[in-house]
């Protein structure tokens, strides 16, 4: 299994490496370090302190290393992200790791409910309309998702903030406040809009893995033993189709931590998804490519954990 | 299956449904128990203001804070030596910290001398860097080595102080600079020292003088009595030495760009970037601590302009400020649930997005709904100014095609419908400029027209054919004369825009190429002169006309000084013109000057002036003292709101319209009705 892990985290480095590199290629290619310091400091900066900024910054140095092999932004590129030094913000000079851990929170605070509410709702639906195979409910549901799959998350959210926010004035449009008195009143809203847009996709999945297990010779056999459809589905069916619901559990946890872009961006919720949208905005590249790095890391990592945890849930997965 | 089965099966189901109804009345209880207001409750009595923010500003640092996302709180944080007036238009500067306006002096060798006196007893906001002067110690007087301190570090380097340029003509300004980062460079102990004492030790800056601990002498190289703007504005805010050692960032300090500590009205209590900012008074602000002085800016005006009072804006003449007692500033990136949030009452006053701007406004006023809620509309036109150049130095636009040029210029800029511009890309939110000189500004003459801004498509073919361009052809060539206009804006609006122009000078036979970049490809464009028309704009700093016309004085010419005067232009006349403007005070002869200068821009050309543009805010009818100030100044210490006519409204627009969730219900019991039917015939 260590053979395996390593294997795996090899490959990670490659991935990695190969983000930071096509994200510096990207950036660099639609933008200048004069566009980075002009938007940080404004129109009306005079050229010698957009060269203050630039040297403070480091952004006066070539880009790449046949420029100058000892002090190339590239290099130093890789550097600091290889040794977490993530540095400053360009758009405001404030410590980058501050953010994070700032952001952090608000971001947990929406994706962590959202994860286990869209378990919780998705997971008995699921059953149902697998349970209810080739009837209307699953014909109706099947149609239902697609449905729910086709609208963009953007509609939803003005849909939501529209209906709830404006007509019904259950919620706050948008908005965030930390204390306890106040945050559910704010994610009540978002998390709405997450749960529901993304339960399309979910129930399609899921019903697919149900189905798929319903028709195994275990099931056939505990039918023939005389158990109850409910026990059927929620003992057999559901404890055997734990493999892809944790894969695609286990997947999903390490991206809780980045927040959600969307979301977070319209509802104004202060997350690291807000932050990123706002990094891309602002042109801030040591921002925007230590988030790139960290979704990256928790991307393989993610990958990593979820193979390791198969052999949890079925004693007969082995690591080779 | 056994009785006891059955029984167990019933048994749990009845559990299950129990815990579904207690979920479905919990979800209802919490839906119920909610409401859409964004705020906890407030204090009973207190007043407070709420605003919206949509990205925080990049620094506090009054040195370098440059935008006005970030003046909303520098300005009432941060107190000047002057301020303006709150009321008199145009507008006018009158003491703040300082005593009186200071007395000018001028030298015999050119130099000029302004003298300042600082009020006694001025005290900095509490704030724990102050226990660097000693333990326990929360505040200190306000001193004139504390703005001197301030224009020092201006003019540091390190700083990076975007207004540089201005304050160089303070005798001394940049021969500080220069040793500063000479003795930072030779000697890194020098370096690590605090700044005020790297500053000390190279002497200051000679002409930020302080003969007396409340005095403050300015010395200019020569005469600039712009200077007087530049230090009502908080570039020139005195800034304790303490608050630059002790917010470094380190050891979990903030930094000081994120953590003011000035001496204005309002302090900042909370400042959360991402999400909100708090200003409350503070408590050490002359205003209140010495209300019996009676001082400007402390009390609200009794005199302003005509009409302010038929507008109930001299209510509160002669009321101690400030009137709030808190101001509230959340951030909302996206500008529909921000309008829509003041829609509901929640904020308490906000600009027109241009996706409900027909249902704001109908024509030049409100519409009935907005009316019908109280709402009322704030224009007011900002001090900038916008316009398309021709390049002087080019050899087909500019001076050396002499009359036949100047004639295509005037033709070109004869056909150019601003109003129908604005009309079609700001919504109507523009004035027609005639001159680079907004409205608000001294020289501003309402009922002058431009004869070269007026559209005439028959005096613009005339000219064409006395230019030589008879139709719009270029004899050279045989073929149309060719032009190329040189922009930085490439997303698809802009583009759309600049086709406006040159479909406007296809009617004179004129074929201009657009030739888009982004904004550096088009200064290196600059830098080398390959260009021949342009695209640009200006807003300004100060309230006076030479910070508009110093754009085509012949010394700022882009190809001479790099300056922004982009179209290179330079006329003798104008720029002696200019220069005895420049040092006048207002009044007959400087007004005589500068419309002077305006006809010969009128007749040479070198800009088509486009627009000034037109601010349009929404107040609250509970929001009280609103009158826009053109520049970017904020008034937080003379607004007032009225918080029992808010809680009422906001009551009155936010009772649920539930007809859309009955809809909804409906359609759900419709789907739900067949699938329960199903449910219960498989079940059986």
């Amino acid at each position: 299994m260590a053979a395996y892990v390593i294997r795996r985290l090899a490959y990670g480095v490659g991935v990695v490496f190969g983000v930071l590199f096509l994200l510096f290629v990207l950036f660099f290619a639609v933008t200048e370090p004069d566009d980075i310091a002009r938007k940080a400091l404004g129109d009306k900066a005079p050229p010698e302190v957009l060269e203050i900024w630039k040297q403070n910054h480091g952004y006066d140095r070539p880009l790449w290393p046949w420029q100058d092999w000892g002090d190339n932004l590239l290099f130093d590129h890789y550097r600091k992200m290889l040794s977490f030094d993530f540095g400053l913000s360009d758009a405001d000079d404030s410590p980058i790791l501050d953010r994070i851990r700032a952001g952090m929170g608000p971001s947990l605070s929406l994706t962590v409910p959202l994860l286990v509410l869209s378990l919780v709702v998705a997971i008995p639906l699921s059953l149902v309309v697998a349970f209810f195979r080739e009837t209307y409910i699953d014909r109706m549901g099947v149609f239902l998702c697609v449905l729910a799959m086709s609208v963009s998350t953007l509609l939803y959210i003005i849909g939501a903030q529209f209906l709830i926010g404006k007509l019904l004035r259950w919620y706050p449009i948008s908005g965030f406040d930390s204390s306890l008195a106040m945050l559910p009143r704010f994610l009540a809203l978002p998390l709405i809009v997450g749960v529901v847009s993304g339960l399309g996709s979910d129930v399609r999945f899921y019903r697919t893995v149900f189905l798929e297990e319903s028709s195994r010779d275990f099931v056939r056999t505990a039918r023939a033993k005389g158990a109850g459809e409910s026990r059927i589905m929620l003992g057999h069916v559901l404890r055997n189709a734990m493999i892809p619901i944790l894969t695609r559990v286990v997947l999903a946890i390490p991206f809780l931590f980045m927040g959600s872009i969307l979301i977070e961006s319209f509802f104004g919720i202060p997350g690291l998804g807000s932050m990123t949208v706002d990094a891309i905005q602002a042109n801030d590249f040591s921002t925007l490519r230590t988030m790139v790095y960290i979704g990256s890391l928790l991307f393989v990592l993610g990958q990593v954990a979820t193979d390791l945890s198969y052999g949890l849930v079925d004693p007969r997965v082995r690591f080779e | 299956m056994e009785r006891g089965d059955v029984a167990g099966t019933k048994g749990r189901g009845r559990r299950r449904t129990r815990v579904l109804v207690a979920l479905v009345v919990l979800a209802t209880l919490y839906a119920a128990g909610c409401s859409n207001d964004p705020y906890p409750p407030e204090a009973p009595g207190e007043k407070v203001l709420y605003g919206a923010f949509e990205e925080a500003p990049r620094s506090l640092d009054p040195a370098t804070a440059y935008d006005t996302r970030a003046h909303a709180i520098t300005g009432a944080v941060y107190a000047t030596l002057l301020e303006y007036h709150f009321l008199k238009r145009p507008l006018e500067l009158m003491p703040s910290l300082a005593v009186a306006m200071p007395e000018e002096r001028a030298l015999a060798d050119g130099r000029v001398v302004y003298r300042f006196e600082l009020r006694r007893d001025l005290l900095f906001a509490d704030d724990a860097c102050f226990e660097l002067g000693g333990a326990g110690r929360r505040t200190r007087e306000i001193l004139a080595a504390d703005v001197a301190f301030q224009i020092a570090r201006l003019a540091d380097p390190k700083v990076g102080s975007p207004v540089v340029e201005p304050f160089s003509h303070i005798e001394g300004f940049s021969d500080f600079a220069a040793a500063l980062a000479a003795r930072r460079e030779s000697d890194a102990a020098f370096a690590a020292r605090p700044v005020h004492e790297q500053y000390a030790a190279v002497g200051g800056i000679r002409g930020a003088r302080t003969p007396s601990s409340h005095v403050l002498e300015i010395v200019l190289d020569k005469p600039y009595p712009q200077i007087l703007y530049w230090l009502a504005m908080e570039f020139s805010t005195p800034v304790p030495w303490e608050a630059i050692a002790f917010y470094d960032g380190a050891e979990g300090r903030p930094r000081f760009d994120d953590h003011p500590v000035g001496a204005g009205p309002f302090v900042l209590s909370v400042y959360d970037k991402q999400a909100r900012y708090t200003l409350v008074p503070n408590r050490n602000w002359h205003g209140l601590r010495h209300p019996e002085w009676q001082a400007p800016g402390t009390v609200y005006p009794s005199e302003g302009e005509p009409g302010d009072r038929e507008a109930g804006l001299l209510e509160d003449a002669g009321r101690p400020l400030p009137f709030l007692d808190r101001v509230e500033v959340r951030r909302d990136k996206e500008s529909i649930p921000r309008f829509n949030k003041f829609l509901q009452g929640y904020y308490d006053a906000s600009g027109i997005i241009k996706e409900s701007f027909d249902k704001v406004m109908q024509g030049d006023a409100l519409s009935p709904e907005m009316q019908a809620m109280g709402i009322e509309l704030g224009k007011a036109v900002s001090p900038d100014f916008f316009y398309l150049g021709f390049n002087m130095d080019d050899a087909v636009v500019g001076r050396a095609g002499g009359e036949r040029s100047r004639k295509l210029r005037q033709a070109m800029s004869l056909v150019l419908d601003t109003e129908e511009f604005l009309r079609v890309f700001l919504n109507g939110r523009g004035l027609p400029a005639q001159s680079p000189v907004p409205p608000g500004i001294y020289g501003y003459e309402e009922d002058y027209r431009n004869p070269y801004r007026q559209v005439d498509l028959e005096r613009a073919r005339a000219l064409m054919i006395e230019a030589g361009y008879p139709g719009g052809i270029d004899p050279r060539t045989g073929e149309a004369l060719k032009l190329t206009f040189d922009s930085y804006n490439t997303s698809a609006q802009g583009l759309t825009q600049t086709r406006f122009y040159t479909h406007a000078w296809q009617q004179l036979g004129i074929d201009v190429q657009i030739d888009a970049t982004n904004y550096n490809q088009f200064q290196e464009k600059l830098r080398n002169g390959a260009y021949q028309v342009f695209e640009s704009g200006w807003v300004a700093d100060y309230p006076d006309p030479e910070n508009f016309l110093f754009l085509v004085w012949g010394e700022m010419g882009q190809s001479k000084s790099g300056g922004p005067n982009y179209a290179n232009f330079a006329d003798p006349r104008f720029d002696r013109l200019f220069l005895s403007m420049k040092t006048r005070e207002n009044g007959p002869r400087r007004l005589a000057e500068i419309r002077e200068m305006k006809e010969i821009l009128a007749r040479e050309r070198p800009w088509i002036e486009l627009f000034h543009r037109e601010d349009y805010a929404l107040y609250h009818g509970w929001v009280k003292n609103v009158k826009p100030m053109g520049l970017s100044m904020p008034t937080y210490q003379y607004r007032d709101v009225d918080v029992e006519l808010r809680a009422r409204r906001r009551h009155e627009w936010n009772r649920p319209v539930t007809w859309p969730a009955w809809v909804l219900l409906g359609a759900g019991i419709a789907i739900l009705v067949p699938g329960i039917r199903t449910w219960r015939r498989e079940r059986q």
